[in-house]
């Protein structure tokens, strides 16, 4: 029995050395904190601040906005946000449209997208026929090893996206060390297993140094709710052009104090918001 | 109304094509007569000639004028080099005409050295395999009807006396052209093989092929995706002979009631390798909304190769590849075959400045030489965000593949908008920027294409839209229209 145990012992640490072994060429897995690893910094200290090693490039996301109009926002967030993580990586991003986005929330703008320093002939746009089809296309998108990254783009909160479905992207992101996001065009938050999650809006542009009534630097309302490894937050941020990268523009309003990082964080809201206004 | 065609039966009791159906009423009271569809005729011939394409892959369908087609419609069949699969000309023939009778068509069939010749046996001779070098003396008995001629000019013959082929065949061909055209004369050339006939086949034949008959149906799916991997083995000694891959592959499915099921697939690159054939089957076959219709079975299955591309052999990368995961290719051959080449695509800069046509979308290919268009994104993007350049984002991230046209109140009739109702709902501009002036194209709007001038606007919420006005006011239109075109970050 005594020596059954050393044996189990010593069996346990090798393969606890054999996993390290392993472990180091595998990319997604993370070891130390440096970008080789899919692990980024944005700059900004304070959102530097709730992710403890980096943000985790090699896992699931969402960008989700509340409201149809908000998609102009959300979508330059993630082009942002793309640029920013696929400085080191080759490889094409995957971007995958439920056929339902198309018709109110228009098409991706090459010229734009090109502007946030996203090469667009990087992007291989998928226009599947139906939301079964988009989610098998992003599942077979995460499975391949020469991506660098799939994006699906989702209207709502469709009933066959679920918590399930979530969790194999994720697994499958990690896996192969995709970044891989969920885009949710006006829709309500929901559980996931992404790593994190953020609402974007857009937010009122600070004057323009040289036109008057001009526009300045374009700033996005950015709330982290939910973040696996770390406390959610909650800031301004605006696209600095002349740099390619975001940066944080507090406003004249404070900051308003970060959510909770323990879940479930906020109050239920109470009724819903609708995409429109009435005018009438 | 008049009968176009008529079966046995009533050739029999006398009736004749271009009769009044009140005619052939009187003589036969019971007829039962059907409008005349030709679409639907068409398209049963073809439907016949794809089947015919398990016979040989050159299948013709003959292209004669309704009063010269002998009363019937017909194919050519080019069986130089098949016959031998079916057991020889003799079973082949058998084989076609009994699986035709079995489907309940009036057939008849000859084969001879030329199309001309067997057109003739098929119709006017109980002959049906003329052994090679034999049909010149055997048409002579033939009447002149034989040589695909207009009824016309068959009457004037008759009246001369000149009924079999025989009797003109050795005429002295001068006063002949001279008298009735040339067309006698080709037709006589075409059917005794002085001159060459060319048959035009549907389809074009397939760089390579392989097939596989059943004596017992094949159903199941399984079934069909493992046939379809032997086949795709049996391509390869050909493509690695030829150094190629497929660029395009069609699957055909011969159901045993005669229906011909076509399931084509592209890939991205040339593919050569069984899984990757297999596969991109496979993608095709699920991505269909129905299953595959089975009925009684497939009793052929035969692998076309359409399209082939000389293959790049890459030396594969002994580090850098961990082996999970699958390659880029393989992901768009995938993604293709089961939704469509059309649908997974890449894009593409266009030489324009109007927005919505500045840039298109094409299937991505995985092999696309796309350094060109890569140089003018980039130009694109240097130009605008560049150390040097303007620090502006010129450009929304989200474009309206159609303007929406908005409600615009602007201070001046050719200034920026105070305030704009897009989508039932009312945005109040707090800052703007422009015009930017895009004019129209005239050569290809036309002479009454308006200017647009662009405006980016930042309403009181934070909003920022790219609309447009439409129309230069009063030197283009007096009420000029506000649009909607795109959504800034």
């Amino acid at each position: 029995m005594q020596g059954n145990r050393q044996d189990m012992a010593v069996l346990q640490e090798a393969v606890a050395r054999i996993d390290r072994r392993h472990a180091s060429f595998m990319p997604g897995i993370r070891f130390d904190g440096d970008p080789a690893n899919g692990l980024i910094r944005f700059g900004i200290p304070a959102m530097d601040a709730v992710f403890k090693d980096g943000f985790p490039v090699r896992a699931l996301h969402e960008v989700r906005c509340s409201l149809t109009r908000d998609i102009g926002a959300a979508t330059g967030f993630l082009a942002g946000l793309l640029a920013g993580c696929m400085q080191e990586r080759q490889g094409r991003i995957a971007w995958i449209r439920d056929p339902a986005c198309h018709l109110d929330g228009g098409q991706l703008f090459p010229a734009g997208v090109s502007m946030f320093g996203l090469d667009p002939a990087r992007l291989l746009v998928v226009h599947p026929a139906d939301l079964k089809t988009a989610l098998w296309a992003v599942d077979e998108a995460a499975k391949c090893k020469d991506l660098a990254g799939a994006i699906l783009h989702v209207k709502g909160n469709p009933a066959h996206f679920d918590m399930t479905a979530t969790r194999r992207l994720m697994l499958k992101a990690q896996h192969n060390g995709l970044f891989v996001c969920v885009l949710r065009q006006g829709g309500e938050e929901e559980a996931s297993a992404a790593a994190t999650r953020w609402h974007v809006k857009a937010a009122p542009s600070g004057a323009d140094p040289d036109l008057e009534n001009g526009i300045g630097l374009l700033r996005l309302g950015l709330v982290l709710e939910r973040n696996r490894n770390g406390r959610t937050g909650q800031w301004t941020i605006a696209w600095n052009q002349q740099r390619r990268e975001f940066e944080h523009a507090p406003t004249d309003i404070v900051d308003r104090a970060a959510a909770s990082s323990d879940r479930p964080d906020r109050a239920p809201q109470m009724g819903q918001v609708m995409a429109f206004k009435r005018a009438s | 109304m008049r009968l176009v065609a008529i079966d046995e039966t009533g050739h029999k009791a006398g009736l004749r094509t271009g009769q009044t159906l009140s005619d052939a009423r009187a003589l036969i009271p019971g007829l039962d007569s059907f409008d005349h569809d030709p679409k639907a005729d068409a398209a049963l011939l073809s439907a016949i000639a794809t089947w015919c394409d398990r016979y040989t892959p050159l299948v013709a369908l003959e292209h004669l004028p309704e009063n010269v087609s002998g009363g019937c419609a017909g194919f050519f069949l080019d069986i130089s080099g098949c016959a031998h699969l079916f057991g020889g000309e003799e079973a082949m023939l058998e084989d076609i005409l009994d699986r035709l009778r079995a489907a309940g068509f009036l057939v008849g069939a000859a084969i001879a050295d030329t199309p001309g010749a067997a057109w003739a046996f098929a119709r006017y001779s109980d002959r049906t395999v003329i052994a090679p070098g034999a049909h010149e003396t055997a048409l002579l008995d033939l009447p002149l009807a034989g040589l695909r001629l207009e009824p016309d000019l068959l009457d004037m013959l008759r009246k001369l006396g000149l009924r079999t082929i025989g009797c003109i065949a050795d005429l002295p061909r001068a006063p002949f052209a001279a008298r009735f055209g040339n067309d006698l004369l080709r037709r006589l050339d075409q059917a005794l093989g002085r001159e060459d006939e060319a048959i035009s086949p549907r389809l074009p034949v397939p760089e390579l092929s392989s097939e596989r008959a059943f004596a017992e149906p094949i159903i199941m799916q399984e079934d069909i995706e493992r046939t379809a991997a032997h086949l795709a083995g049996a391509l390869r000694p050909g493509l690695d002979k030829r150094q190629l891959g497929a660029r395009e592959l069609e699957l055909k499915l011969f159901r045993v009631d005669g229906h011909v099921v076509s399931i084509r697939v592209r890939a991205a690159s040339p593919v050569h390798s069984v899984p990757r054939i297999v596969m991109l089957f496979q993608e095709r076959i699920a991505g269909f909304h129905e299953d595959l219709d089975a009925g009684f079975g497939f009793d052929l299955v035969r692998l076309n190769v359409l399209q082939s591309e000389a293959r790049q052999n890459q030396q594969t990368d002994l580090t850098a590849s961990s082996g999970q995961g699958e390659a880029y290719g393989t992901l768009v051959d995938k993604l293709g075959a089961r939704l469509g080449m059309d649908r997974v695509q890449h894009y593409v800069a266009a030489d324009t400045h109007i927005p919505e046509r500045s840039f298109g979308l094409l299937p991505e290919a995985a092999d696309q030489d796309s350094a060109a268009q890569k140089l003018l994104w980039q130009d694109a993007a240097r130009q605008d965000g560049g150390k040097a350049g303007p620090v502006v984002l010129s450009r929304p991230v989200v474009l309206f593949d159609r303007p929406e046209q908005v409600e615009a109140i602007a201070e001046v009739p050719d200034g920026p908008p105070i305030r704009f109702r897009w989508r039932r709902s009312l945005y109040c501009i707090a800052r703007s920027e422009g015009p930017e002036r895009i004019a129209c194209e005239w050569w290809r709007d036309g002479r009454g294409g308006h200017s647009r001038d662009y405006f980016r606007v930042e309403d009181d919420e934070g909003y920022r839209f790219w609309i447009f006005r439409q129309g230069l006011f009063e030197r283009e239109t007096r009420h000029p229209k506000w649009f909607m075109h795109g959504l800034f970050a």
